[in-house]
């Protein structure tokens, strides 16, 4: 009865309706193009109506309209999208209803008019429902046809930038070659080119000439070092436990294992595969189970009176809403206590991911201990580890030949045992004196190489691995996420059926796992690693929020950009230098950067109609003074390091009996290593650091913010490390350069690749006379500059020069010539 | 738009933060009208974004470890009769204690070998322990909560909950919240201050992340005021270098970044030159703001001759109120050493030592300045401690573990009713209690909250809708969900509104 009235009263309020549509003339528009369900509908409905009418709605009998199939359910004689009327659809009425609308009145989020519309347009276009874009497969579709154009990632962009910006939107011209260079070279190396290197790439003109520069930028160690960076940033890498004592951890061989993962360009698939699930490869090497570093990368604690069972869950949490936000680019906390209000992943299935995770072997409290077991050698620093690499392509070799030989001394029943057993451990065999081999031709070499290995492992060190229990755990759907609520049948390990299912033949287990991420079927990895890639190189990504590809999600500025890029990734063999050489050589990424005053509708850059240009972040910053200084101590790998800090910062936060109250600085050329290495401690990481927005590594960050702040300015312009860049710096200016003019070209050269132009020579010329003028006065003052710091100055030289190049070469470190890259 | 306006549009988006995300969308759509303002608080609503505020700044003085609530303000004279008898079980009716006396074989009621005293308040008085005496001359301006409850039973997740409405490192602390959203009154200093007083038993850990910024910008986190070396991180300038050397350096940094911008129309470049000359100006109001030979002897014997020591929770206070009246809206003290698992007299002793003549001073100085009542001033940590003995128990030596079930807190000006006290515990103090004494549970939903508690989500609720913000509507979008400080709870307490 109720019903019929409503549904009379509201055929009126249709009547009005259709005519204020027809004047504000809509219709017309909605005939031109039909509405885009993934990209216009749903992020709506998600974002105004789910919260009732979702995959959370509480009640059987309660609308749903996250499927065609509850929306056009019949409810006493109305449906929400009527097939059989679409103009009658209780939809369209009750989004316009003043008296009893929708979202009703008091709910936290109304409908605007614009998405009033395009929800009305939808459901008379018959209200049909699509999968969400990123749980669809991606499929390569030809970039738009350009005929002057050659390059995919330029075709799609130009042909966007026509279409959201008007016929006449270009991108800019390419940038001059300096500038090209700085930018290539800073994108994938974290440093500035050497002017040598910057002189040589201007000079050669061929047509391979960018191609080879950004080839060698990518032999260069600095290249792995640079992009492990990001990655340290995804996995919450730290080097302290992180929570309450914040004791030290043992991992950072993976660390180094990460920066040699990028230097030698593993591919991406295995680069996932090893570390998630390393130690359950066949004949894991020693590689593939410090890869596994990543399963223990989570925070964790020994506080005094926490219960085992509680960090057991929340470890657990951690670790599955991490691979949401690294690799599938899916906030997954919501479905740890209830359905997600939004995307479509139930309870049950955020538990079935868990389970993946609740077997492995290590104690849920980490008792403040640096080897929180499983623990394993591993070399302690890259020397280490090309050594031990060497060692182990030999051990290789040597275990071949022993195959080829006629009569390998084993028993037949020794043969399945021999197959268990690591190659270190085969080799041992070989190598033992008493054992089955020592006639063999072989022992003599497995003998020494044995010896060799021994030596090698002096450089071993201490790193936490991911090993399974040979009885798996149970897992139960917590109620609410509480852990001593477990509810129901006990779930077994599986993927969100939204996403897709396990490959055929995958084992139960992280590799299982591991080995669906990475399959050309699972919708969302390839997606999100290379929209990370993008927003590396452009500074934004794609999709603008890459740790959101859900309904709450952006939506990608180019589809069809994003799915050409992530099939490329998977077709080139999971390729990372392949991606970045296709990213680097577009005309997108070479364009000039400077904002553009014939195109002012586009200020987030969301259509490339200029080149990149972001603050750079706070370890290039660092490193680049480092560089440009001569300071730099090019070690890779190793314990973290600690370069200067106020003192007292830790002890100010810290527990008494905690290990790491005590900020010692360290002493050497160790405190001037690369800022990858600078020691992260999760509770209080390095406040040169954390004021240029890193993030304090305790949860997964794959976007960090840029801020001003002044702050920076204070860090920029004081910080005894900076200064003493600086002085350094100044002191290379006129040991290498015989004039003023000459001087301020090479400083320009090495921080900005280019000389200066004429107000800012002009400007620096002038402090650098009042300076001098100024410590020519006073000596002492200039002495004392100089003694900011451990390193001595040069006594060969003029104080009060030195100290008025220092003062210059601080104030052109801080200043945006230096900060940006554009 | 023309070039102008496109310039300041970029502007306007790099106050929330430049990276793509800014506002989340939700709070976009509600502040978008009056961008500008909704991060700088509005002068109409009194410094507030969605309603009227009656406090304009906070001080809020964290006791981290966790204070007795038995040995300071919730008076039990009946467990003293219970002496060493265990606690009964309807009583502790399946609490959940922490591994450090889960296994314990029996748990004997504990009462405070403390005096009480009442003090006169706008009601039927106050009980204050003799430990915080001096706090309690100031009871017609405390509204004391003896119903405070939190979730968490160890310092870590309790204290991360409490200050970032969640027990799992990640999210913006309070203070962070309140920057995003209420901006800054003082150019020259940074509006979110955080200082650590010295204590003499410094245990628990503290986290960057309890004033860190969680997923919002990082020009949100708060900013250490130190008593050590610089007491804002690289203030001073290196050695050999004057002011009128930085003024110089400036001039040609400015220069530097005019000339980059003339090619590149960036308007963060602009807004760079700004922020070094920010920071230029901080160099003479930090150093300023910390000498405190302009204050008054008066003002020592009120704070007493400890708030002449830097770094004393004393200091701590009048750095406090010398911040509040430079316009910093945001200032936070911690003060450790009040986890008294064992031998909690001697520790407490020296703890409100430290404390209660500061507390005291604090609001009599605000009073007095007539700046008590738009500063709000809370106290408080991060859970309470157990009325049962941990370890061994005499009538003069014993310890507590931590109790999240129900403690005291207090807050005070900023348009909270003075002279109050809110909620009861039952006789033990281990439960909230009825009015007629017998214990409850309280359990909230989304709509309902139980009258006579307050759980820490609605403590920080009621002290964002006294600066003027309505919790709910508070938000940032990060992974396609619209987060808050309170999570998915809170209840503002009207009942302890002025």
């Amino acid at each position: 009865m109720r019903a019929q009235t409503l549904a009379a009263q509201r055929c009126l309020a249709r009547g009005i309706l259709v005519l204020l549509t027809l004047a504000s003339g809509a219709l017309q528009k909605s005939v031109a193009k039909e509405v885009d369900f993934a990209r216009e509908v749903l992020p709506i409905l998600s974002n105004k109506c789910f919260v009732c009418h979702g995959p959370d709605t509480k009640k059987e009998e309660d609308l749903r309209l996250d499927s065609y199939e509850g929306a056009t359910e019949d409810r006493d004689g109305l449906r929400a999208i009527d097939p059989d009327s679409l103009e009658d659809s209780e939809l369209i009425l009750r989004i316009h209803d003043g008296d009893d609308p929708m979202p009703p009145k008091d709910a936290e989020k109304q409908l605007t008019s614009d998405e009033r519309e395009i929800l009305s347009r939808w459901v008379r276009e018959g209200g049909n429902y699509a999968k969400h874009w990123s749980f669809v497969t991606p499929v390569r579709k030809d970039p738009p046809e350009d005929s002057k154009t050659a390059h995919p990632i330029d075709r799609f962009v130009k042909a966007k930038l026509v279409e959201k910006l008007g016929e006449k939107a270009r991108l800019a011209e390419t940038s001059d070659r300096a500038t090209l260079a700085r930018r290539a070279a800073l994108t994938l190396t974290g440093l500035p080119p050497d002017p040598t290197v910057l002189a040589s790439f201007i000079g050669d003109k061929t047509n391979t000439a960018y191609l080879r520069y950004l080839e060698t930028l990518m032999e260069s160690p600095r290249y792995g070092e640079h992009q492990a960076r990001y990655w340290l940033d995804a996995v919450r890498y730290g080097d302290t436990h992180g929570l309450h004592l914040d004791n030290k951890r043992g991992i950072y061989p993976y660390r180094d294992w990460v920066v040699r993962a990028f230097n030698k360009n593993l591919p991406l698939d295995e680069f996932i595969i090893w570390q998630l699930a390393g130690d359950l490869l066949p004949e894991a090497t020693l590689e593939q189970k410090v890869a596994t570093g990543f399963v223990r990368m989570n925070p964790s604690t020994a506080e005094g009176g926490a219960i085992p069972a509680e960090f057991q869950c929340k470890n657990n949490f951690d670790r599955t809403e991490t691979i949401g936000t690294v690799l599938l680019g899916m906030t997954m906390s919501c479905a740890r206590c209830h359905t997600h209000k939004y995307d479509p992943i139930t309870q049950t299935e955020y538990y079935q991911l868990l389970a993946f995770f609740n077997s492995t072997a290590e104690s849920p409290m980490d008792g403040n201990k640096y080897e929180y077991g499983p623990v394993m050698k591993a070399p302690a620093d890259q020397v280490a580890w090309n050594e031990w690499e060497n060692l182990a392509t030999r051990n290789k070799a040597l275990l071949k030949e022993l195959e080829t030989l006629k009569a390998i001394p084993i028993a037949d029943t020794d043969k399945i045992q021999w197959k268990a057993l690591s190659r270190r451990d085969r080799l041992n065999r070989v190598a033992d004196p008493k054992g089955p081999f020592k006639e063999s031709s072989l022992h003599p070499r497995a003998a020494e190489l044995k010896a060799l290995f021994a030596e090698s492992e002096k450089r071993f060190t201490s790193t936490l691995i991911a090993q399974e229990l040979g009885k798996p755990r149970v897992t139960k759907v917590l109620v609410r996420g509480e852990y001593n609520q477990p509810t129901g049948e006990p779930v077994e390990p599986g993927i969100p059926s939204v996403m897709g299912s396990l490959p055929e033949g995958a084992p139960r287990n992280r590799l299982g796992l591991a080995q669906w991420l990475v399959s050309p079927e699972n919708p969302l990895v390839a997606r999100v690693l290379v929209n990370r890639i993008w927003q590396r190189v452009y500074g934004d990504a794609l999709v603008r929020s890459p740790e959101d590809f859900g309904l709450q999600g952006k939506q990608p500025t180019h589809p069809g950009l994003l799915d050409w890029l992530a099939v490329e990734l998977q077709d080139s063999g999971w390729d990372l230098r392949h991606i970045l050489k296709l990213m680097l050589t577009s005309e997108t990424f070479t364009q000039q950067s400077a904002h553009r005053a014939d195109i002012l509708e586009d200020p987030e850059n969301l259509y490339y109609a200029r080149g990149p240009s972001y603050r750079l972040d706070a370890e290039v910053i660092r490193d680049m003074a480092l560089w440009s200084s001569g300071l730099l101590d090019g070690h890779m790998g190793g314990e973290g390091i600690k370069p200067y800090q106020p003192a007292g910062l830790w002890k100010a936060l810290m527990h008494p009996a905690s290990n790491t109250k005590n900020y010692v600085t360290d002493k050497g050329s160790k405190a001037y290593r690369r800022s990858l290495y600078v020691y992260w401690k999760r509770t209080s990481p390095h406040p040169m650091m954390t004021l240029f927005d890193a993030p304090d590594r305790e949860s997964s960050c794959v976007r960090r913010s840029r801020t001003n702040t002044s702050l920076q300015s204070l860090g920029l312009l004081n910080e005894t490390q900076r200064v003493e860049m600086a002085r350094k710096l100044a002191e290379r200016l006129m040991t290498e350069a015989g004039n003023d003019t000459s001087r301020m070209d090479l400083l320009f050269t090495l921080v900005a690749s280019r000389p200066p132009r004429e107000t800012e020579r002009k400007a620096c010329e002038q402090l650098l006379e009042q300076m001098r003028q100024r410590y020519e006065a006073a000596e002492n003052d200039a002495l004392a500059l100089l003694s900011t710091g451990e390193i001595a100055r040069n006594p060969d030289l003029k104080p009060a020069e030195v100290a008025a190049w220092t003062q210059v070469s601080i104030t052109v470190l801080a200043s945006d010539v230096a900060l940006l890259l554009n | 738009m023309d070039l102008h306006d496109y310039q300041l549009s970029m502007t306007r988006r790099q106050l929330f933060g430049r990276s793509a995300l800014g506002l989340g969308t939700a709070a976009m759509a509600q502040m978008l009208p009056e961008e500008l303002q909704g991060a700088q608080g509005k002068a109409d609503l009194n410094g507030g974004i969605h309603h009227r505020a009656t406090a304009k700044r906070v001080i809020y003085l964290f006791m981290s470890g966790g204070p007795s609530h038995i040995d300071t303000w919730d008076y039990k004279p009946k467990m003293r009769e219970m002496f060493g008898q265990d606690l009964p079980e309807h009583i502790r009716d399946g609490q959940r204690v922490t591994g450090m006396t889960a296994g314990q074989k029996t748990h004997p009621v504990c009462p405070s070998k403390y005096e009480f005293t009442k003090h006169p308040n706008n009601e039927d008085g106050l009980w204050a322990s003799e430990l915080l005496a001096q706090t309690g001359k100031v009871a017609k301006e405390l509204c004391v909560v003896n119903s405070t409850y939190t979730e968490a039973i160890n310092h870590d997740p309790a204290i991360t909950f409490i200050q970032t409405g969640s027990q799992v490192p990640g999210r913006p602390s309070l203070g962070a919240w309140l920057s995003y959203g209420l901006g800054t009154m003082n150019e020259d200093l940074p509006g979110y201050i955080v200082m650590h007083a010295k204590t003499s038993f410094p245990e628990q850990s503290l986290f960057n992340r309890l004033w860190g910024p969680g997923f919002l910008p990082a020009e949100h986190q708060g900013v250490l005021l130190r008593s050590e070396g610089d007491p804002v991180l690289y203030l001073s300038n290196p050695k050999g270098t004057s002011r009128s050397d930085r003024r110089a350096q400036l001039n040609t940094l400015a220069a530097l970044n005019r000339s980059q911008h003339e090619q590149s129309l960036d308007p963060q470049t602009l807004a760079r030159i700004k922020q070094h000359e920010m920071a230029f100006r901080m160099q003479t109001s930090v150093p300023e703001l910390m000498d405190l030979t302009t204050e008054s002897d008066k003002t020592f014997e009120l704070y007493g001759e400890e708030a002449r020591k830097a770094g004393t929770f004393a200091a701590c206070c009048l750095n406090a109120r010398r911040l509040a009246e430079r316009g910093v809206r945001n200032i936070q003290i911690f003060h450790r050493g009040w986890d008294a698992h064992g031998g909690l007299p001697r520790e407490h002793e020296s703890q409100c030592r430290d404390i209660d003549q500061a507390c005291y001073a604090l609001i009599t100085d605000l009073k007095q300045r007539g700046m008590l009542d738009e500063t709000l001033v809370v106290w408080g940590g991060e859970f309470g401690r157990t009325s049962y003995c941990q370890g061994g128990l005499t009538k003069e030596n014993y310890g507590r573990d931590h109790h999240p079930r129900c403690f005291t807190t207090w807050m005070a000006g900023g348009g909270i009713k003075p002279g109050i006290t809110y909620g009861k515990s039952d006789d033990y103090g281990y439960n909230i209690a009825h009015p007629d004494g017998t214990p409850m549970r309280p359990k909230p939903t989304m709509e309902k909250w139980t009258p006579g508690t307050m759980h820490i989500h609605d403590r920080n609720a009621t002290i964002l809708h006294l600066l003027g913000i309505d919790h709910k509507r508070l938000t940032y979008r990060y992974q396609g969900r619209d987060f808050r400080l309170t999570d998915i709870d809170g209840h503002v307490l009207n009942d302890i509104l002025a």
